[in-house]
């Protein structure tokens, strides 16, 4: 199964993060239900052209914190995950993407005032089209 | 982990050509991809490995049995696929895997049938009949399904067409999930073999210039356009520059010194993998 993993190779953040915080996402999105099987470790390194060094890293991290489990030789598989975990992914995705905007308008220059206004069109447009 | 194989201080001298001293280790669950220009010394490496050439210093091991030594227990553990084969081209497919397939007891059948159909090779026709290509498939389907832990292939997508590299790069996928096992791969540069490797052993003029895992050094090459020029003194991890562009492979000190001299970088971007391995050939 290929996952909808898309990595950005000009970040700062390191890939395995990536592939672990896009994984987090896609498992408290509903996305991946538990009991689903992941990858392989090769055959994910396999199509994001990465290593299996790197996405051993990120599935040690993922099970350390609950997402998913490992069965000897049968395979990867997303875990059961309380409702808590699953609000705290969410929360921190969010407050993740807004601090990303911010610390881009501030690179340009930007003053807080003038990200304010921008946040509230950004809100007013979306609202205007959506319902 | 315990390694399958090591290469330690390994030295040959082939008239002018001076290959070492070679160290690597080759864990269970990884490929390596041996990298250089051609006549770096990447095929001398595998015959070293394989005793078809003999180290005039060092060691080999493999499963902790010393190749060249009196007990030849390691080749039962490994297989290689050459760049070229002499011998094969008055026998057909067929013939040649009933020679092969008795000498390995872990022999995979149904691989064999699996990858002569998906690579479409005919097993009735004389291997010397057969263009480089469709020899080269031929020649990776009898050595895949030898299931020995370490295989070593010679530049195996050489000549081989573009859907049969995405469907060989599968086959190695699935091959390697299989077990404990490790692929040594030699290639110039061929970008396939890049994206299927782990670790990247960069061998320049017969010399190891290191090991490098692959993303540790995708995320290490950063290139920067700077504002304005560049004081004359070196950035750290500073390996090119070009008026207001250099590359840094130590991206860390690279920021923090700009910052400390209020110079400006406009953009940032990692290097592509092939660009780094020219920059480590270069």
């Amino acid at each position: 199964m290929e996952l909808p993993i898309r990595l950005s190779k000009d970040s700062r953040e390191p890939i395995y993060h990536q592939i672990e915080n896009q994984l987090k996402a896609l498992i408290a999105g509903g996305h991946l239900p538990a009991d689903t099987p992941l990858p392989s470790i090769r055959a994910l390194a396999k199509d994001l052209e990465t290593s299996v060094i790197t996405i051993r890293r990120a599935y040690q991290d993922l099970e350390s914190q609950g997402f998913i489990r490992t069965t000897q030789g049968k395979g990867t598989f997303v875990a059961e995950i309380d409702q808590s975990l699953k609000q705290q992914v969410k929360v921190s995705s969010v407050y993740q993407s807004m601090e990303k905007a911010v610390a881009i308008a501030r690179n340009y220059d930007y003053t807080y005032p003038q990200i304010e206004n921008i946040f509230q069109e950004v809100l007013e447009a979306h609202k205007r089209e959506g319902k | 982990m315990k390694d399958l194989a090591s290469i330690t201080g390994v030295k040959k001298t082939i008239d002018e050509f001076e290959l070492g001293p070679i160290d690597l280790t080759i864990e269970p669950g990884t490929i390596t991809a041996l990298i250089g220009n051609n006549g770096s010394g990447k095929s001398t490496i595998l015959k070293l490995m394989m005793h078809l050439a003999k180290a005039d210093q060092g060691s080999i091991q493999i499963f902790d049995t010393s190749v060249g030594g009196q007990d030849e227990s390691w080749k039962n553990h490994i297989s290689y696929q050459p760049q070229t084969v002499v011998g094969w081209n008055a026998f057909t497919g067929k013939t040649l895997k009933s020679f092969i397939a008795p000498l390995y007891p872990d022999w995979d059948e149904n691989l064999f049938n699996q990858m002569a159909e998906a690579l479409n090779i005919p097993l009735n026709k004389r291997f010397g009949k057969l263009s480089q290509g469709v020899q080269q498939k031929l020649n990776l389907a009898l050595t895949l399904p030898r299931n020995t832990p370490i295989l070593l292939l010679d530049e195996p997508t050489a000549s081989i067409d573009i859907p049969s590299k995405k469907i060989i790069i599968d086959l190695l996928t699935d091959w390697m999930d299989q077990g404990e096992r490790a692929i040594v791969m030699a290639s110039h540069q061929s970008e396939d073999i890049m994206k299927l490797a782990d670790y990247l052993s960069v061998l320049k003029n017969g010399k190891m210039v290191g090991t490098f895992e692959k993303e540790t050094l995708k995320e290490s090459h950063t290139r920067y356009w700077m504002k304005d020029e560049l004081p004359a003194a070196a950035v750290p991890g500073e390996i090119a520059r070009e008026q207001q562009m250099i590359i840094s492979n130590d991206p860390e000190a690279a920021e923090k010194y700009f910052s400390e001299n209020n110079l400006i970088c406009m953009d940032a971007a990692k290097l592509d993998l092939d660009e780094i391995i020219a920059i480590l050939l270069s």
